[in-house]
């Protein structure tokens, strides 16, 4: 029955019905958690003690620095499951998912640098963990890049996935990378294993702007999925129903 | 056998393939102190980094048309065609390319630190770094080199380059445990931890994209 699923929903054309089944309940819902996560950890969640009110940009860079590596990750999967099963979905949703975890990471990369000033007293440091996510910014246009050096897409999806499948080395080294080396940066406050080394008045909004953030970003590789489906099956005649 | 052998006089026949990028490291080398005042101690400061750079370039430049030659006549089809393991070609074919321009960097690398810091000892921690960063660089550029088979090397770089920061960040730190005499080994064992990933699964996605490419 979930191998009969999973058939089903690899095919684009049910993935787009699903999609615009689905899309309104997940961007409503993520936003609505997003907007209330941002009022609370913005107005209502106290001063840190030693950092004032610059902490409060966390409610942005945690997110943002956690998604683009879950996009990354994402992307993986992707790759390995083109690779493994040649389900095309999986290769429209790897070249969907890059601009968007280009994006993200971006935004990881400034806020990080705006915190910085106040935390640090410098916008940039040439810090492991800083690095290497700028490494997977750069990552993430050299695949875009790639992907678009191509006219034959069929070729350049499989060439693309190996490619990304290879970069994943980088995701544990930056997840990994204030435990490896000696960082400026802090090590991560929410883990599975311990305890959060973070106060429950900051950490429940952090939560919620994680998820919120989330949701709106699937919400965006929903719709970049759409548009690549678009485009790669413009020629399909159920697509011209569609339209 | 047959293949290395076959190897070895497809690239001794190249010269250009082999000594352009062991002339730019030079070049790269004797450029950094046009750049600095002449004064020995200012010129140590940034020797190094200049070293592990001009090293990651003249690797980039020496995979350029590693495969391209083969691509354009047809060979890499009947190669394909012909041996059973691929793979292994691809490795004999990385090893080659350093014997012939990664090894001879290494050897210059260690002249021009012992030149430039007249510090034997140094000088010898940073010969077997710069082996292993040889490969490593050069593993790397013939994956990235393979991925732009015929578009040009300049997007092979870009897409194998940011695999290849990780391991300035080693050989930068292992500098700092060098001059500070703590821990060299372990950066050792690191950098040949990578090495042997490297060598087993870079001929390994080497083979599948240029199947990829020929498909």
């Amino acid at each position: 029955m979930i191998k009969k699923f999973i058939h089903q929903f690899a095919s684009p054309k049910t993935y787009l019905f699903q999609v615009n089944k689905f899309y309104n309940y997940i961007f409503y819902t993520s936003l609505l958690i997003y907007v209330f996560s941002i009022i609370w950890g913005l107005l209502f969640t106290p001063e840190d003690f030693v950092q004032g009110n610059s902490f409060r940009i966390i409610y942005l860079h945690v997110p943002a620095s956690f998604i683009s590596q879950s996009l990354y990750a994402a992307m993986a999967i992707c790759s390995f499951v083109y690779i493994v099963w040649r389900v095309k979905l999986s290769a429209y949703m790897i070249i969907s998912i890059a601009p968007i975890g280009a994006m993200t990471t971006f935004i990881a990369l400034v806020s990080g640098s705006i915190w910085g000033i106040p935390t640090w007293g410098t916008w940039w440091q040439w810090d492991a963990r800083i690095t290497s996510t700028l490494i997977l910014f750069i990552m993430y246009l050299g695949l875009i890049s790639f992907h678009n050096s191509f006219s034959n897409l069929e070729k350049a999806d499989k060439l693309l996935s190996w490619l990304v499948i290879v970069g994943a080395v980088n995701i544990p080294i930056i997840k990994k990378s204030v435990d490896w080396w000696s960082t400026l940066h802090q090590s991560a406050s929410i883990t599975l294993t311990n305890e959060p080394s973070i106060d429950a008045s900051m950490l429940y909004p952090l939560i919620g702007s994680i998820l919120g953030f989330f949701g709106l970003i699937i919400c965006l590789v929903l719709l970049s999925s759409k548009n690549q489906i678009f485009f790669r099956e413009k020629t399909k005649s159920w697509i011209k129903d569609y339209v | 056998m047959n293949l290395i052998k076959l190897e070895f006089l497809k690239l001794k026949n190249k010269t250009r393939t082999w000594l352009g990028p062991i002339l730019v490291f030079w070049l790269i080398m004797i450029a950094y102190p046009l750049t600095v005042e002449f004064l020995k101690d200012k010129l140590e400061i940034g020797f190094y980094s200049v070293l592990w750079i001009a090293i990651l370039i003249s690797m980039m430049l020496a995979t350029e048309d590693i495969f391209l030659e083969d691509f354009n006549d047809g060979a890499l089809e009947q190669i394909m065609l012909q041996t059973s393991s691929y793979s292994l070609l691809v490795s004999l074919k990385v090893f080659t390319y350093w014997i012939f321009i990664g090894f001879p960097v290494s050897v210059l690398s260690f002249l021009m630190s012992f030149g430039t810091s007249e510090n034997l000892t140094a000088s010898l921690m940073v010969f077997p770094l710069s082996i292993i960063s040889s490969y490593i660089f050069l593993n790397l550029f013939v994956m990235g080199n393979a991925l732009s088979l015929n578009k040009g090397s300049v997007l092979g770089a870009i897409v194998s380059m940011p695999l290849a920061l990780p391991v300035l960040i080693v050989l930068g730190k292992s500098m700092t445990a060098i001059q500070l005499g703590i821990n060299y080994p372990g950066f050792i064992f690191l950098l040949l931890g990578c090495l042997s990933i490297i060598i087993v699964t870079v001929p390994i996605v080497v083979s599948f994209i240029v199947k990829a490419h020929l498909e």
